[in-house]
């Protein structure tokens, strides 16, 4: 690398934060996530536009992005030469890529045709700009593959030393605690779309191959927008265009100068040229307000053609196959299908933080329109009781972030058994696991005594397990643990009215007295 | 006398006197000490020296494991883990009697990070030298010939096999299928794989597992202990405190004298009866000296 700017410096400083706090979007002992991934997410623009325009209505959360906001308006597209990790990790390895001739199909107005429509769906309520938000892309690289797949290897790597020294490994458990408590993931868990997501990522630097910067300047939706703000820029670049007698800036500008002039939304002001400048020409002069040389959007069929595209695609996803519905279980504290997919922008973050590994990216589930957005899978991994981390690191609130008692309360959906396969009923032998896990006090699953002959003609006691709905908040540790293979013989099922339990149930048990079917704790 | 007229005579005096052999029995019956005290450490500790002390057990550089109950993420005053003050004054005793290495973990229900430091177990054991409080790695269970009952072979925790001495604390707590959850059913976090698959035969594969586990001694946590809603609580209204330690080298004995905190009989516990039918200890308390300390 050569003579480090301060934009330089402030991009690998950056790029370090993002980093400790992806790592840190983890439980590491305590209950409570202080700092995690989420405030990139809470001070990006386009995630802000995209909540306002689908919810119609603010939350603190996204105070940072209007800040961020503001900081453009004064200073132009800082932003991405200055703060996006995506870019900087684009700046890291543009160097080691050989360029050939820029991909004509993506200039123009092509950046336009996919910022607007994304913000036109919103409006019409399909929030989908966490699918193409610069971050969401690169956290959900490294949430869905990079992370899992560094931490499988060390994890393999530690279980072969097993297998080579035995428990002389214990030797060097200290570096390996001290790896996996504060770099791995804790848990191996993989996830679906895994390859989509970093085929993604690797697709934006592949894009590298053809100029610096491709999808900055060509694609990006946070960066477009960034660009339409960074026009009324006070601070101006000087000279406005190459100088004749050098040329040197269309070599040095990253991202703009392609047509001999500084495109002022293009410029992300990394001070490239005014470090290279032999003649020492380069400015950023307060110039006062004025309108850029050029038209506000390019032109008015873009801006037309993004509000009928926008309201087409918003149509375009709404598909829901009927089988996946009964199993769509979203995290704990989200009231309704429609709110949470305006206001979730498909981070990755819940899923990555998931004590037990219960959420993972909806594949088809959720219709296209729900694509990568969290699903409880509790065959897999179920919500933990005391956990109230998901809401914790939701950049929008999308998942509320609830104190641990109205968390307990939160309904996820409501357990049912399978008697086909429940084995008290199916075989006629004792089990009751769920019930032992179920962590409601009162207990949501319990079990009659009943008295029944056997297969081999046998009396038997058996314990016949069942839910009480007005307790189970449908976190799935039954259906996880339930020791049949492959089908579980519980299963939790969505419920349309996720009404919170009532905190007396919790405490007391419902419908005690005349209940039929008594209550063995009575 | 001849050694074929002592055998006879022995053996004559068996057949009539049945009474009389038994009693020389009860004797040597296993000793089952019991200590009472608001200060858990001290009680613990009362306990483990009415046995003669942790020396009689553990040697000069001996690796020792102690496996506690820490199957749930809840607190202290829950009573669904084992009492950490009890855990810690077991480890301090291990090590004064000259371990070399105390080992202390258990595969919990519930995420074992959470499990490890809501139950007090990472903050009572920070910072003793030769103490590892440490998470169950599956790599390290072994699948064991247990030619049992129910089980005839099962996976088992290898470090808890291969160490010196095996102590097994838990906590004495109600469990709906079998009861109550003492030293017998504590081993099942040794276990691996789909270990609620022996749900279905509970009380055989027990015995089976306890019988290649063996447990050199029992410490039953009864400081505080869960009547209902077992095995987790969280509600301290089922909490009732009692205070007391129980120590035996007799798995049954011990988890028959706890069965009596809770107001049932040894043999309402389906658990405890195969176990002392397949000769794993002694159920009947009459046969139990039982030691107040």
């Amino acid at each position: 690398m050569k003579k480090i700017t301060v934009a330089r410096l402030f991009q690998l400083l950056f790029l370090l934060a993002f980093l400790v706090l992806f790592v840190r979007t983890e439980y590491r002992g305590s209950d409570t996530i202080s700092a995690a991934v989420n405030s990139l997410f809470r001070m990006d623009p386009l995630v802000a536009a995209s909540y306002l325009a689908a919810t119609r209505s603010f939350t603190w959360l996204l105070v940072p992005a209007l800040v961020t906001v503001v900081a453009t308006l004064l200073l132009g597209r800082f932003f991405c030469g200055w703060i996006c990790p995506l870019g900087t990790v684009l700046d890291l390895v543009t160097g080691k890529i050989a360029k050939t001739a820029p991909i004509r199909a993506l200039k123009g107005n092509l950046k336009y045709w996919l910022l607007l429509p994304v913000l036109v769906a919103a409006l019409v309520r399909i929030n989908l700009a966490g699918v193409l938000d610069p971050f969401g892309i690169l956290v959900r690289a490294l949430t869905f593959f990079v992370h899992p797949i560094i931490g499988d290897a060390a994890r393999s790597g530690w279980v072969s030393l097993y297998r080579l020294l035995g428990e002389r490994r214990d030797h060097l458990a200290p570096a390996y605690e001290l790896l996996r408590d504060n770099l791995l993931p804790f848990r191996e868990t993989f996830y679906p779309l895994a390859f989509i997501s970093v085929a993604l990522f690797g697709l934006i630097i592949f894009l590298e191959r053809y100029e610096s910067r491709n999808w900055c300047r060509n694609l990006c939706p946070l960066g477009t927008l960034l660009g339409l703000l960074s026009r009324y820029t006070p601070f101006k670049r000087t000279p406005a265009a190459l100088c004749s007698d050098c040329k040197a800036c269309r070599a040095l500008c990253p991202t703009s100068f392609d047509e001999g002039v500084l495109k002022q939304e293009e410029c992300i002001l990394c001070m490239e040229c005014q470090k290279g400048c032999r003649f020492d020409r380069v400015r950023f002069p307060l110039a006062g307000i004025s309108r850029g040389p050029t038209p506000y959007l390019p032109e008015r069929r873009v801006l037309l053609g993004g509000v009928v595209g926008g309201f087409f695609l918003a149509g375009s996803f709404r598909y829901r196959s009927p089988e996946s519905q009964p199993r769509l279980l979203r995290p704990p504290g989200v009231l309704g299908e429609d709110d949470f997919l305006k206001k979730c922008v498909r981070c990755g973050e819940c899923m990555k933080v998931c004590l037990k590994g219960a959420l993972y990216p909806a594949v088809a589930q959720a219709g296209l329109e729900g694509i990568f957005t969290p699903v409880v899978v509790p065959r897999l991994g179920y919500c933990e009781y005391n956990c109230t981390l998901c809401g914790q690191v939701c950049p929008t609130g999308a998942i509320p972030a609830l104190p641990v008692a109205q968390k307990k309360r939160a309904v996820i959906g409501k357990a049912v058994f399978d008697k086909n396969h429940c084995l008290p009923f199916a075989r006629k032998t004792n089990c009751i696991v769920c019930e032992e896990h179920c962590p409601m006090q009162q207990k949501a699953i319990r079990s009659e005594k009943v008295v029944e002959i056997d297969p081999s003609g046998k009396r038997i006691e058996l314990q016949k397990p069942y839910v009480v709905d007005e307790l189970c908040n449908g976190c799935g540790i039954c259906e996880n643990v339930c020791p049949l293979e492959g089908k579980a013989g519980i299963e939790v099922f969505a419920v349309k009215e996720r009404k919170p339990l009532a905190a007396a149930a919790l405490t007391q048990s419902p419908g005690s007295g005349a209940a039929p079917g008594a209550d063995p704790y009575q | 006398m001849q050694r074929r007229s002592f055998l006879k005579l022995v053996g004559l005096s068996a057949f009539f006197h049945q009474w009389l052999l038994r009693d020389l029995s009860a004797a040597q019956g296993p000793v089952v000490a019991v200590a009472e005290a608001k200060d858990h450490a001290r009680a613990t500790r009362a306990a483990i020296a009415a046995l003669g002390g942790m020396h009689r057990f553990v040697k000069k550089g001996d690796v020792v494991v102690v496996k506690p109950n820490i199957g749930w993420d809840r607190n202290p005053d829950q009573a669904a883990n084992t009492n950490p003050v009890v855990v810690r004054a077991i480890v301090e005793e291990a090590l004064a009697a000259g371990a070399k290495k105390v080992k202390v973990f258990d595969r919990s229900c519930n995420d074992e990070r959470r499990c490890y430091v809501n139950s007090g177990m990472t903050a009572a054991l920070k910072g003793m030298k030769n103490v590892e409080l440490k998470f169950v790695e599956n790599e390290r269970f072994k699948k064991v010939a247990l030619r049992g009952k129910a089980l005839s072979e099962w996976e088992l925790y290898d470090e808890a096999l291969h160490a010196d001495v095996f102590i097994n604390v838990p906590v004495a707590k109600h469990h709906q299928l079998t009861k109550l959850t003492l030293g017998l059913k504590n081993v099942m976090g040794m276990m691996g794989g789909n270990r609620g698959a022996i749900h279905k035969n509970i009380d055989e594969a027990l015995a089976d597992v306890n019988q290649a586990l063996k447990s050199h001694l029992v410490v039953i946590d009864a400081t505080r202990v869960l009547t209902a809603h077992g095995p987790q609580g969280g509600n301290l209204a089922d909490v009732k405190h009692l205070h007391k330690v129980i120590a035996s080298t007799d798995i049954v004995a011990a988890d028959a004298y706890a069965t009596t905190l809770f107001g049932h009989k040894p043999e309402d516990i389906s658990v405890t009866v195969a176990a002392h039918r397949r000769g794993l200890g002694e159920m009947n308390l009459k046969k139990v000296r039982i030691v107040k300390a």
